[in-house]
């Protein structure tokens, strides 16, 4: 499977390494941002701990993300096979769990309800509601270490 | 709003891909099956209302939000100046 690379668009400031980076396609935008359907995830923490998950049409909006393992150790959210479906993918254990983070500077909070899933493989993602549960839309995070 | 009258057991089709089916109505209950092509999302629309509004809040955070969440990783025992 050929990885495409995003080019840098003209007239967007680079402040971080995106040159280079693979286009994750939405299989299903986001809510509330139907008409993005092509995202980088830019890396932002030297950890990992922190991505913008950035828009390829329209690299103002981004969302900060977050691996949830080091903030929520217990969170285990279960994938339904029509994520795989939705997702192309061969291999569950190759899928990539991150939460959107609402930053703001009293709290800053993550979204457990809705992670978005990427597909290392494929390049496809969603993010998934995860019906059923009581999983909080705003879970306050706390220092990682 | 398009109104329809079902009874349990009836459909109705919106488009050619997806059939919302009435399953059983018990009291002020009524229990729905969607069958929907895998690109169509079908939520609660509250539930797909807060997600939107989440999603928004989330979307671009200024710099002061962004400095905030990046002290927040910081690892422990390294003071900030002035503390």
């Amino acid at each position: 499977m050929t990885t495409r690379t995003a080019s840098r668009p003209i007239g967007a400031t680079v402040t971080d390494t995106e040159l280079n980076m693979p286009i994750i396609d939405m299989a299903v935008p986001m809510p509330g941002f139907p008409a993005h359907r092509q995202f980088v995830l830019v890396r932002l923490n030297e950890n990992g701990l922190l991505y913008a998950f950035t828009s390829v049409d329209d690299p103002n909006l981004r969302f900060l993300v977050a691996p949830p393992e080091p903030f929520f150790p217990d969170y285990a959210p279960e994938i339904e096979n029509d994520v795989f479906a939705a997702l192309n993918t061969k291999d569950p254990d190759r899928l990539l769990v991150m939460v959107v983070i609402t930053a703001g500077v009293q709290e800053t909070t993550a979204n457990l309800l809705a992670p978005i899933i990427v597909d290392r493989d494929s390049r496809r993602a969603m993010q998934v509601v995860l019906t059923g549960s009581d999983m909080p839309v705003r879970a306050v995070m706390r220092q990682a270490y | 709003m398009l109104v329809l009258t079902r009874r349990a057991g009836e459909s109705v089709m919106i488009g050619d891909d997806v059939v919302v089916t009435v399953l059983e109505t018990r009291g002020d209950v009524v229990r729905i099956g969607i069958n929907a092509p895998r690109s169509v999302q079908v939520h609660r629309e509250e539930v797909y209302q807060e997600l939107q509004t989440v999603n928004r809040e989330a979307a671009s955070p200024d710099e002061a939000a962004v400095r905030a969440v990046t002290e927040m990783l910081r690892p422990a025992g390294v003071e900030p100046p002035g503390d």
